[in-house]
């Protein structure tokens, strides 16, 4: 039985939310483990909801947005771009493994990209294993 | 607080009975929070006329087992400080949540972790090993180590079982009421006391003894624009002492931290690190400071980025020294 | 073996138990004095930049 990662997908409506749509309306066929939630801005994507989404049992997160220059409001991704790498940094000092987190960049037009970045989100992660975050959050951790 | 008429023509007894019972501990505790409470000065005298303290280590000298031969219920309030580390801490908690009708989450480490939740980034083996056996100051031969039984000429002894991962209170038993601060400021404690003894206290689960707003609300630091270009450290750098920390360079957590110190680092020279932590409304400290922080750096490419947050030393020590046992993640993975 | 256990120990700053054992006499013949805590200050600030160090360790003792 192999290891099926859960992964979190956090997409910005405008750019990636339509590119994955369109990888969905073009047929590709690609991994099934991002479970996709959609914001209207990935400069709206607050890191807590990375953490909570490791915390409460994803294996693996996938924040994507719009290509730098092209956000729909102008700046939000430039935000996430910061907020992204402090995280990325916080993630690591957790002990959780670079691999399990990624933020990309795909457009409206970008169905093909979509599907690979999926892909090989989904295999790096399998790779990997189940977090073990979730397990280690019993309300008491003793020595044993 | 109670409201006892009685009948027995005793008027000392009627005042002893009708004083409240306080009781006071510390588990993973550095003695602060104890020495805070005595921080109130000449108010100790009139703490000591409103209520009785029937448990307090630190000051006098009760035992485990009278706490254990009291009726539940029996202490009116606990003020409990200390994280808990150890099974000991945390048969205290369970044992003082039963014993009192009101458990006070005292300090920061009972509220959120504290210092000691560093030891998160840890584990147990890693702690022991430089403890007992690196430390140039540790003469240990035989490498013993702590074991909760050992065997002596005479019998058994025991200590308590050191956890894996450091635990806020919260996480142990139902704390009612939560008083933030590494310590809390001894005006805040006062305002607490007052608020036990006149039972004027909000509806259970609050932050009590602190602001609702961040430290900013009370900094008297000059605050104009927010454009981070780069990060300085006060070990290499000397920051103006009229002006916002951030706005400077330095890293400073006042926006994500709950005011109700009067900015007592800042006014210090001192940028904030987030003692009280955060105010309602926040899940993870750690992840909102970074969000803060992040939303006032100048960058607007990756490698500009990276060049910038690369003059912050420590992450999560820093963005969330205070609370890593209560954030989301709690520990680094085991 | 009649054994006097003085737990917690109280009007200092730390925490500790003493186990005292005594003869049929009642003369003390052994006396241990355990230490149950230890928060491990000395693994968690390594890798600490420097001048965060004293406002960490200032938190061994409060008193």
């Amino acid at each position: 039985m192999t290891f099926e990662p859960k992964i979190v997908g956090i997409l910005c409506n405008w750019c990636s939310y339509t590119g994955a749509d369109l990888a969905g309306t073009s047929r590709i066929k690609y991994a099934p483990n991002v479970r996709v939630v959609r914001v209207m801005c990935s400069g709206r994507v607050d890191p807590t909801f990375i953490l909570k989404a490791f915390a409460d049992g994803a294996d693996g997160v996938l924040v994507a947005g719009c290509h730098p220059g092209d956000c729909h409001y102008i700046e939000g991704n430039y935000k996430t771009i910061r907020r992204m790498a402090l995280l990325k940094r916080m993630l690591a000092d957790y002990g959780i493994e670079p691999e399990r987190f990624r933020l990309e960049w795909v457009s409206a037009g970008e169905g093909d990209r979509w599907a690979q970045v999926v892909n090989s989100i989904t295999e790096d992660v399998r790779k990997l294993g189940p977090a073990k975050i979730r397990p280690a959050l019993r309300k008491k951790i003793s020595a044993a | 607080m109670k409201n006892l008429q009685l009948e027995t023509g005793n008027q000392k007894l009627e005042e002893w009975m009708a004083k409240l019972k306080l009781a006071a501990y510390w588990a993973a505790s550095c003695g602060g929070c104890d020495v805070a409470i005595l921080d109130i000065h000449e108010k100790i005298l009139d703490l000591a006329a409103a209520a009785d303290i029937v448990f307090w280590p630190i000051a006098m000298d009760f035992k485990y087992s009278e706490v254990e031969a009291m009726p539940d219920g029996h202490i009116d309030v606990t003020l409990f400080n200390g994280a808990i580390r150890t099974s000991e801490n945390e048969h205290l908690a369970h044992l003082l949540r039963a014993k009192s009708k009101t458990l006070v989450a005292f300090g920061s480490c009972a509220h959120i972790g504290g210092i000691p939740g560093l030891a998160n980034l840890f584990t147990r083996e890693e702690i022991f090993k430089r403890v007992y056996h690196e430390v140039p100051s540790m003469a240990n031969p035989e490498k013993t180590e702590p074991e909760p039984k050992s065997t002596v000429a005479e019998g058994e002894l025991t200590i308590p079982e050191f956890y894996n991962t450091v635990m806020t209170l919260d996480q142990v038993v139902d704390v009612d009421y939560y008083v933030p601060g590494c310590p809390p400021p001894p005006k805040q404690i006062w305002n607490v006391v007052q608020a036990i003894v006149s039972g004027k206290l909000p509806p259970k689960g609050a932050v009590i003894g602190a602001s609702e707003k961040t430290q900013c609300d009370e900094c008297p630091r000059k605050k104009q624009e927010k454009k981070i270009t780069g990060f300085k450290r006060i070990a290499t750098a000397q920051p103006d002492p009229d002006t916002c920390f951030l706005e400077q360079g330095f890293l400073c957590l006042g926006p994500v931290t709950r005011g109700g110190c009067d900015a007592r680092c800042m006014t210090s020279g001192v940028p904030c690190r987030g003692c009280f932590g955060s105010p309602d409304g926040v899940v993870d400290m750690g992840a909102k400071a970074i969000s803060a922080i992040a939303s006032v750096i100048e960058a607007k490419d990756e490698a500009e980025v990276q060049r910038i947050i690369e003059q912050i030393p420590d992450t999560l020590r820093s963005f969330n020294r205070f609370g890593i046992p209560a954030s989301l993640i709690r520990r680094k993975v085991l | 073996m009649k054994r006097i256990s003085i737990d917690p120990i109280t009007r200092l700053e730390g925490h500790g138990k003493i186990d005292i054992f005594l003869a049929d006499d009642g003369s003390v013949a052994n006396a241990y004095f355990q230490v149950p805590e230890l928060r491990g200050f000395e693994k968690f600030v390594e890798g600490m930049p420097i001048e965060e160090v004293p406002r960490v360790v200032s938190r061994i003792c409060g008193v």
